[in-house]
């Protein structure tokens, strides 16, 4: 998924390769998170610097929207509570065990997990599943993508009528047996993504964020202002009913938290060295994350790397793009360290499509920057058109990449535009084909779940070169590719597979439709009332709400 | 009444202007004003600065506004420093200490060379600032003249337009069209531009000052035209056009020059608030007020940055304000001298923003 929006906060879905970095894991069989030492209890302050997308289970598509919602609605599947590798572990959520998948990778059955009950008191059945996917397609979710392989789910999001046959559930006995069209490797990932987690049939379809529906988890949102914040309480629900029936889920040590949209993160990190507030979501911005990092790491401030590519794209279907060796010259030409120093050291250096942490990442390095070799490469390739628009957003510090990659490019021999357009509407304007001059331009993508077909399918295949909300901005339609991603994606992930993403990855990069630069780290920053060392930040929902907990 | 009638100075010692025309008049009116006359010399002393950009950049600092030096090394008295830092910082002001380079260090993560962009981000706020001015003086005039001269329908939708140009919220309808035009350019007929060129601000920032311009033209040619020499002319079978240019717009240069000065601060004080908040100049191109976003972010470490480029606006601001001051009181020193006998203060008007 792309960064979300304007300001310092950063879409990150997976900080995987944290091994080590987090002390205490705090997933597993314990009902509470925490990591020793804290005390239970307490009213957590957050600041986030922006508003989440929506606080609406549905629809929300960015980490501060999952990070807000993670532990309010519990899919059927949800993901370890873990950081590091053991994080990226799909684990049963309101399902009682892993999906049984017969019929060659088409058929998924899960069963409910019996006494589960909603925030408001009614009981959760196997039917509002079907009926939350449903919604997910009538209120035009951008999640809707990961669940037309559903059966009927195509036509449904089309008429909007008719229900979904491919689900088929049993409120009896808790059943749910998804049909797809096809074998989708990455289907469970998907059914542990918000999207599809469960709303009581009723739900109106309609973004929801003023009132968000009532949820599983062991938090409820009992109020919300959009644009200014939110607060949760306990889930009277949990204690009574859920944890009991899903006892290896965590309780959470806090009893409530006040979530404050503080727009300026200069304010933020003085209010958390002042105390005012607990946890800021976001990283401290550029100009204090030195200072930060060297006065409270380790107590109060910690890195979390990313499952995250930050990229240069280049339209391989228009000239003078469309020559693999005009593309490989720009890759030799980029310069990584250069861009580690614009992202103030919170971006490490990589030249490939899969990040670190990602399975199926090896590390290779095609391109080592050689400007020399670039500009023969130019010369030999003697494009017929060195006119060019470079495209990049106005978040900092993407506009100074952007600003830095037209400077390549220029010294290059290429004549510039520079276009830097509102964050917000960025990549609208970019992944609408129609858009004039889309030559070339800034990108990220952070994983939607540890799977290394979320890298390809989404935004290097022809299938996904669409009109408008393109993901693929290269328009790279490789038919080799194309295949090898579409039948990796129907295969289960296994050690062969990752091989083969691992050689997918080298020979995508050999047609060099991006210039990658680098994975990008994120920062856990709290206030000394917290202990640091409970906080578990999650591949999938940032910071964990229930690892929280108040120092004795 | 004609240019020359409207000469005489009330204040002026009897006697001492004798012999004189009006403009040598105003000139010496002017020239007594100490206070116009520093401030004057300020504004070319920042037009000379800003118009040395090419030779600081090329003989002393050794490169251009936009090109980045992130990777690079300085060698200052045998010690080597880093124009950024591994965490991003940017080098602070070298003074001579590197032959001029980084005279008042990198600008942000990018290293560039900010005394460069300071003077070639001046060239372009007083570029748009004066190319602004001269296309709202241009509209202001002719709009003023017609809704005067005629009255009546004519001055009713002149007015009512200027009104409603007035009651917009100026800066967010500016931000609105300056991003618009940033992303799509701009195509009226024969006329395109690109959506990264410097015309997009200075037509935006042109349209939305022409009430503060045209207003008081327009008020002033009301109260000429009920002069014996509009009459004149118009009984000696003058037409519009005529009476207009020859009769009318000579009497109005004192108050276009003095405006002018003025709409010349404001339209750069709108420059700097639009490129401050991305809708005006765009990247890698530098303006004072792309300078001062650019250096907010680094405020807390490298003050500097967002400072100085604050500092040459209010200084050209305050320059142009105080010269078209001094204009005016030169030109018509019976509006002061009516303006301090009615209310008993010395007049502060300005231009409204």
């Amino acid at each position: 998924m792309k960064n979300p929006r304007a300001g310092v906060s950063v879409l990150a879905v997976a900080a995987v390769a944290a091994l080590g970095l987090v002390s205490c894991g705090g997933g597993g069989s314990s009902s509470s998170s925490s990591g020793g030492g804290g005390k239970k209890g307490g009213i957590l302050n957050v600041t986030y610097a922006s508003f989440p997308d929506y606080m609406d289970p549905q629809l929300s598509y960015t980490q501060e929207g999952w990070s807000a919602m993670g532990e309010i609605y519990i899919p059927l599947l949800t993901y370890k509570h873990g950081a590091g590798t053991e994080g990226a572990e799909v684990v049963p959520g309101l399902a009682k065990e892993p999906p049984k998948i017969t019929n060659g990778g088409k058929t998924y059955t899960l069963f409910l997990r019996p006494g589960l009950k909603y925030s408001d008191g009614k009981p959760v059945k196997a039917s509002d599943f079907p009926y939350s996917v449903e919604r997910l397609f009538k209120v035009n979710s951008g999640g809707s993508p990961f669940y037309t392989s559903i059966v009927g789910a195509e036509q449904f999001a089309e008429t909007k009528k008719g229900g979904i046959p491919g689900i088929k559930t049993n409120d009896k006995t808790g059943e749910i047996r998804i049909e797809l069209e096809k074998p989708r490797g990455t289907f469970s990932n998907e059914l542990g993504l918000m999207f599809v987690a469960p709303v009581p049939r009723g739900t109106p379809d309609e973004d929801l964020s003023a009132n968000p529906p009532p949820g599983t988890g062991p938090y409820m949102i009992t109020k919300s202002q959009p644009g200014r914040g939110w607060e949760v309480e306990r889930n009277p629900y949990w204690e009574k009913a859920n944890s009991k029936a899903m006892p290896e889920y965590p309780t959470g040590n806090i009893d409530g938290a006040k979530f404050t949209v503080v727009r300026n993160p200069q304010t933020q990190v003085n209010d958390i060295e002042q105390g005012k507030f607990d946890y800021m979501e976001n990283p401290p911005p550029a100009d204090r994350y030195t200072e930060v990092k060297e006065q409270f790491e380790g107590t109060q401030f910690r890195i979390e790397p990313t499952i995250s590519t930050y990229y240069f794209w280049m339209n391989t279907q228009e000239p003078p793009f469309n020559d693999v060796k005009v593309r490989q010259a720009v890759n030799y030409a980029v310069d990584a360290a250069a861009l580690e120093r614009v992202y103030s050291g919170q971006i490490k250096g990589t030249q490939q499509i899969l990040p670190p942490g990602m399975p199926g990442y090896k590390k290779f390095e095609l391109y080592p920057h050689d400007m020399n070799k670039a500009k023969e490469l130019l010369k030999e390739a003697n494009p017929s058109d060195m006119n060019i628009t470079v495209w990049t957003d106005t978040e900092s510090p993407n506009n100074e990449a952007g600003e830095y990659y037209e400077g390549v490019l220029k010294e290059l021999g290429f004549n510039t535009k520079l276009k830097v357009l509102n964050a917000d509407n960025y990549f609208t304007v970019i992944g609408n084909r129609s858009t004039p001059d889309l030559d070339t331009g800034w990108s990220d993508w952070y994983q939607d779940y540890p799977h290394p077909n979320d890298f390809f399918q989404p935004l290097l295949t022809g299938e996904s070169i669409l009109q408008t909300n393109n993901g693929n901005f290269a328009n790279f339609n490789e038919p080799a590719v194309n295949k090898e991603v579409s039948e990796l994606g129907e295969e289960q992930l296994e050690e062969a597979q990752e091989a083969k993403y691992e050689g997918l990855d080298k020979k995508v990069m050999e047609q060099a439709p991006w210039a990658p630069y680098g994975t990008r780290t994120l920062s856990t920053f709290v206030s000394s009332a917290i202990n640091l060392e409970s906080v578990i930040y999650s591949p999938t929902f940032g910071a964990y709400l229930t690892s929280f907990e108040f120092s004795e | 009444m004609n240019s020359a009638n409207r000469a005489t100075d009330p204040a002026e010692p009897e006697g001492s202007s004798a012999g004189y025309g009006p403009w040598r008049l105003a000139l010496r009116r002017f020239l007594r004003n100490r206070v116009a006359v520093a401030f004057l010399i300020l504004f070319f002393l920042i037009v000379a600065f800003v118009l040395a950009a090419p030779l600081w950049a090329n003989h002393v600092a050794h490169t251009g506004p936009n090109e980045t030096h992130t990777l690079e090394k300085l060698h200052v008295n045998g010690e080597i420093r880093e124009v950024v830092t591994p965490e991003g910082k940017p080098i602070g002001p070298q003074w001579f200490e590197a032959g001029g380079k980084f005279f008042l260090g990198a600008d942000s993560r990018l290293g560039r060379d900010e005394m460069v962009r300071l003077m070639y981000g001046g060239r372009t706020s007083l570029l748009i600032g004066v190319a602004s001015g001269l296309i709202t003086a241009l509209l202001a005039i002719s709009l003023g003249l017609l809704a005067g001269y005629y009255r009546g329908w004519v001055d009713a939708v002149i007015g009512r337009t200027l009104d409603v140009l007035w009651s917009l919220p100026v800066l967010l309808i500016g931000i609105a069209l300056g991003i618009s035009l940033a992303v799509g350019g701009l195509k009226i007929g024969p006329l395109e531009l690109s959506g990264g060129s410097i015309w997009n601000p200075i037509i935006v920032i042109s349209i939305f000052s022409v009430p503060y311009f045209a207003r008081p033209i327009r008020g002033e040619v009301l109260a000429l035209g009920e002069k014996e020499f509009v009459e004149a002319a118009v009984a000696q079978g003058a037409g519009p056009l005529r009476v207009m240019f020859s009769e009318l717009l000579p009497n109005l240069a004192s108050t276009i020059i003095v405006f002018f000065a003025l709409i010349i601060a404001n339209n750069m004080l709108f420059e700097a608030a639009l490129s401050f908040l991305g809708a005006g100049v765009q990247p890698p191109n530098s303006s004072w007020g792309t300078m001062i976003t650019v250096g907010e972010e680094l405020l807390t470490t490298q003050p500097l940055l967002a400072i100085i480029p604050g500092v040459m606006i209010m200084l050209t601001v305050l320059s142009l304000n105080i010269v078209g001051d001094g204009l005016r009181d030169a030109l018509d020193p019976r509006s002061k001298v009516a303006f301090e006998a009615r209310t008993g203060i010395a007049e502060t008007e300005r231009a409204p923003v």
